[in-house]
């Protein structure tokens, strides 16, 4: 694969048990992404999508649980550039909840971040459970605030696609690409001088590859 | 010993892994599998049993948190501060000023005589709060240490985003001294005399390796390293002082000789291994960035996190905390707890009986004067007897820039320490910062004469001077003579470790019943302390004292962060060369080796080392 490849940072937020990992999951397995093997390290998820003529790689960051208590660290939200916030259509508590994620994310995230408001679960009303969030609601909400919309299901894997897809077709392709675009320390977008990163992998010392360390 | 059996990892009890093939996880050790972390849907309580408490996310609470988790501990940590790092954190201006107020308020006894000053920009003016990231306990990462490598296991490092600081300087006779620190530097230093630059290479070979030659150094052992670099290598005062203070980063001059000697070696070996540079630093602030990174992760590994939660009381007898809200837990292990945040009735705290004293200033300069090409960032030495003050212990100063995202452009904060005690430390670190910014205008104002701007040349070649231009730069230049300072912060926190030790390992003693026997009422028997950060301005401690920690909770440290990820494609380059191995010295000699041939004329016959 010789198109460019450009990572996004993608973070999660909504109440608990609204399926912010069940949709990532959906996704990152999914067939018609590039790799069939979803990566899911230590640190976070990872999934390659074509997009025509470049790639993008999400670097989807789950909560970790870290939500439940307010106890997200800045470190969380910081140069992220797209969020997915994700309520479940069937319990009216957890949108005011997504409203105040997406409050949260206007606060402490990039200013340019890309975010996708998404009800999930509707495959229950399709079973018969009632719908308690209108989707007009919803949409309004997303015209005020300017985030993409979609409703999907995690269990059946309606729509789950298009999000990130949405995503990654709005995400301005100079912000991916040269990656300068950081929140920077606070909303002032200070510059992140790639230049400077040291990456801690690439020690020019290659004489310990393969051994096991005991520390 | 609590434990005397290795108890089941993360890994081995994860019902994922119970369908692999067993083999696999006996010739990797602990494989962690791909799902890790987001298998299960957490509930919205805190848990009714754990295995331990953490009270406090400073960077030693939050390494231990990872490390037990991933081990297979369940895991509730919690913190009094809406915000991650405790004693560690990295604060914005209003959470700054909320700390003083806090500390000063509730006669803490961690920290004593905190002193702030903001300036009218922040907040109204020019700067937001936010735009600053203050580190209470700032580090620096050497290239070769533990950390590095735990970093790099734990995977903790794809959080982080970190930057090389590769300019060192001694303040010697009022002025900042560039450390020779690189091979290269000693060979084609003209101000070193060919005598010196040989006795100086031939303490660095010997250095190295110093561990294997006893014989050497073994009649200094208890004395001072300067005598031993005075009368064993015959090197100068200069030499000596750049090897104590500024390559190994000591505080004084009576530090012993192995000691000394093991801080000397780490600066070498580190050198290179990245690039030219011994050292790096995390973006964005320094070890408030690590905890947060460190809990993350423990987060992923299952563990529980709650701000805004204080624990009030422990009962050993029947092992039940109570937090804050009125919650409960059973603990079925132990309670670890940061002396800053130890319950109000607490009797077994260990006595923090050593001071760090620290100055903090933002100020409205850029700095990179300082900071080698294409960094953002620097350390510099006061030796001791080097300020006005008379200075007996040596001051450190880390100086952050703009570009290291901790400060708005054209600001830099200054991180000075010291561990002299009393008024005496204070009129010290006021020393430093004078003569920082002394030198810092000195060294802005000297732009001004180079400034082409001024002189101009005009169509027949003569140069001429453009008063327009020369003006203004006056009036800048007089507006310049004062630093204008944004923020000042002063405070002297106290640790249980002493200067130039790791962590004492008896202070994890104290609480575990003393003589046997509990305190009648205390609600601390049986409850572990974390170390407070010390002055040292590597983080060598904390990865020492959280290893000593989990050894004490699980029994053993076979497993303390003994991971493998699957992962992606990406990560399979990685190496293990963070972990210090017996061949540097070696491969150190190789580089010494190789670059001597490029001085052929000077070193012809000379260097039989």
């Amino acid at each position: 694969m010789n198109s460019p490849v450009t990572s996004i940072k993608l973070v999660l937020l909504g109440e608990a048990a609204v399926g912010k990992s069940s949709i990532v999951l959906r996704f990152v397995s999914n067939d018609f992404a590039e790799n069939k093997e979803p990566t899911i390290g230590a640190a976070f998820l990872t999934q390659r999508v074509n997009m025509g003529d470049h790639t993008i790689k999400f670097e989807i960051w789950d909560t970790a649980g870290q939500e439940r208590f307010a106890s997200l660290a800045p470190m969380y939200y910081r140069n992220a550039q797209a969020a997915l916030v994700v309520y479940d259509v069937t319990k009216p508590q957890s949108f005011i909840k997504a409203r105040h994620w997406v409050k949260e994310l206007h606060e402490q995230a990039s200013k340019d971040i890309v975010i996708a408001l998404v009800g999930n679960k509707l495959d229950m009303i399709e079973s018969g459970a009632e719908r308690k969030v209108a989707r007009e609601e919803a949409e309004n909400l997303a015209q005020q605030e300017g985030l993409l919309f979609f409703e999907t299901s995690a269990k059946t894997g309606s729509n789950v696609n298009e999000v990130f897809l949405g995503i990654g077709q709005k995400i301005p392709l100079k912000t991916a690409q040269n990656q300068t675009q950081g929140a920077g320390r606070g909303s002032s977008g200070l510059r992140i001088n790639d230049d400077s990163r040291v990456d801690l992998r690439s020690s020019g010392d290659q004489s310990a590859s393969g051994s096991t360390c005991n520390c | 010993m609590i434990h005397a059996e290795r108890r089941k990892s993360m890994a081995e009890r994860r019902p994922s892994t119970l369908n692999r093939s067993s083999s696999s996880a006996e010739r990797m050790g602990t494989v962690v599998p791909h799902l890790a972390g987001i298998e299960d849907p957490l509930p919205d309580s805190t848990p009714e049993k754990v295995d331990v408490v953490l009270v406090g996310t400073g960077l030693v609470e939050s390494i231990l948190a990872a490390a037990l988790s991933w081990q297979g501990s369940s895991v509730l940590q919690i913190d009094s501060n809406s915000y991650y790092g405790d004693s560690s954190a990295t604060l914005t201006i209003d959470q700054l000023k909320q700390w003083v107020e806090d500390i000063n308020k509730n006669d803490s006894k961690c920290y004593e005589n905190a002193k702030l000053h903001i300036s009218g920009l922040i907040g109204r003016g020019s700067y937001k709060s936010r735009d600053f990231g203050i580190d209470l306990s700032p580090k620096i990462l050497f290239a070769k240490s533990d950390l590095l490598s735990i970093l790099l296991k734990s995977r903790v490092h794809q959080y982080l985003e970190f930057q090389s600081l590769s300019s060192f300087h001694t303040y010697e006779n009022d002025s900042f001294e560039r450390l020779t620190n690189t091979k290269q530097e000693i060979f084609t230093n003209p101000s070193l005399p060919l005598m010196t630059k040989r006795n100086l290479m031939k303490f660095i070979k010997f250095v190295l390796d110093w561990s294997n030659q006893p014989e050497v150094w073994e009649a200094y052992k208890d004395k001072p390293v300067a005598s031993f670099l005075v009368e064993k290598f015959k090197l100068e005062r200069a030499q000596v002082y750049e090897l104590i203070f500024s390559i190994g980063l000591c505080y004084n001059i009576d530090i012993k000789t192995p000691e000394a000697l093991q801080r000397i070696r780490r600066y070498l070996t580190s050198f290179d291994v990245y690039g030219p540079f011994p050292v790096l630093y995390s973006k964005y602030g320094g070890p408030g960035e690590l905890s947060q990174g460190f809990c993350r992760s423990a987060a992923v590994a299952g563990a529980t996190y709650k701000l805004n939660e204080t624990m009030v009381s422990y009962n050993p007898d029947s092992r039940i905390a109570v937090f804050g809200d009125a919650s409960k837990v059973s603990v079925t292990e132990k309670v670890v707890i940061a002396p800053t945040q130890s319950p109000e009735n607490s009797k077994n705290v260990p006595e923090q009986k050593y001071e760090v004293q620290r100055l903090t200033c933002v100020v409205d300069k850029a700095c990179i004067e300082w900071f080698g090409e294409g960094e953002h960032a620097a350390v510099v030495v006061f030796p001791p007897n080097s300020l006005k003050s008379g200075n007996r212990q040596a001051v450190q100063a880390l100086i952050m820039g703009a570009g290291s995202d901790v400060c708005p452009t054209g600001t830099s904060v200054w991180y000075l320490s010291s561990t002299e005690t009393g008024i005496r430390g204070e009129m010290d670190l006021d020393a430093a910062l004078g003569a920082l910014e002394e030198s810092i205008l000195r060294e802005s104002s000297a732009d001004l004469e180079n400034d082409d701007g001024i002189l101009e040349v005009d169509n027949s070649g003569h140069m001429t001077l453009n008063s327009v231009k020369l003006g203004q730069s006056f009036q800048e230049n007089a507006q310049r003579e004062k630093l204008q300072v944004l923020v000042k912060l002063y405070f002297k926190q106290f640790t249980s470790t002493p200067p130039f030790e790791v962590v004492n390992p008896s202070i994890f003693d104290v609480s575990a019943m003393t003589n046997g026997k509990l305190v009648p009422g205390a609600s601390d028997n049986g409850v572990l302390y974390t170390p407070l950060p010390s002055a040292e301005i590597s983080y060598d401690e904390a990865i020492t004292a959280a290893r000593m920690l989990f050894q004490k909770i699980v029994g053993s440290d076979d497993d303390f962060f003994d991971l493998d990820f699957e992962d992606d494609e990406e990560n399979e380059q990685i190496n293990e060369s963070a972990v210090i191995d017996d061949d540097d010295a070696e491969k150190m000699n190789m580089t010494l080796d190789a670059e001597m041939s490029v001085e052929p004329v000077e070193f012809a016959g000379e260097m039989e080392i």
